[in-house]
């Protein structure tokens, strides 16, 4: 089980999905792949883009709505996701990262399995 | 397992085809997409799967339309503007400087 958080992490920690992940809380509008667009809060973005949606507005192609409780993407079906004016997009990815690593150190604490060694 | 696979080298030349695209970070891009989109921002961040994050996003879907008398072509091209988008690498066809037209 540690060894597959310790892979998505690596996966994420290598990409922009961790300025998703750090997008958790927010209110966003994600559009689909098969034009349809769904707008609600993030509640979890994992390392594949799968993203899961809480109170969610979903326009389907032909402009009808629906009112969803919940909603879960997946990756693939990604097209774009709108980045809410007031994030300050480097911050988020420098904290997002951050966790990581802190994850990553609280691992190897007393001389558990290092994942790294520590520069510097 | 190796780590030494994880660890990023930033280099100052350009040595592979990301690097190109790197030389665009914080200038304005064209980008053409599948489906028939095409963007036109300001790169702030891109990763090797071609995830970007571009700003002050102009967005141009052309459709096309068959008359069905005369089946004549009709281009339409629809724009909308957004200010921060993350745009999904898989969609990404081509990455260049804006086009200048005339």
């Amino acid at each position: 089980m540690a060894v597959a958080n310790l892979l998505l992490r690596t996966i994420a920690e290598n990409s922009m999905v961790v300025l998703l992940q750090g997008l958790q809380g927010e209110v966003t509008t994600v559009d689909l792949r098969n034009e349809s667009t769904a707008r609600g809060r993030v509640v979890n973005v994992d390392a594949f883009m799968n993203v899961r949606l809480e109170d969610v507005l979903y326009r389907d192609r032909r402009g009808k709505l629906t009112r969803l409780q919940d909603l879960f993407i997946t990756g693939r079906n990604v097209r774009y996701v709108h980045i809410p004016d007031h994030m300050d997009i480097m911050k988020t990815i420098q904290s997002q990262l951050a966790k990581i690593h802190r994850v990553r150190n609280f691992a190897s604490h007393g001389g558990g399995r290092k994942e790294y060694s520590k520069k510097k | 397992m190796s780590t030494d696979i994880f660890r990023k080298t930033y280099t100052n030349t350009v040595e592979e085809p990301l690097d190109l695209i790197r030389l665009s970070l914080d200038e304005r891009i064209y980008v053409k997409m599948r489906n028939d989109r095409e963007l036109r921002g300001r790169l702030h961040a891109y990763d090797q799967h071609l995830n970007m994050i571009l700003g002050d996003v102009e967005e141009t879907v052309t459709t096309v339309e068959i008359d069905e008398e005369t089946y004549e072509e009709l281009y339409k091209s629809t724009k909308r503007n957004i200010p921060m988008l993350f745009v999904r690498g898989d969609g990404v066809v081509l990455v260049a400087p804006p086009l200048r037209v005339g």
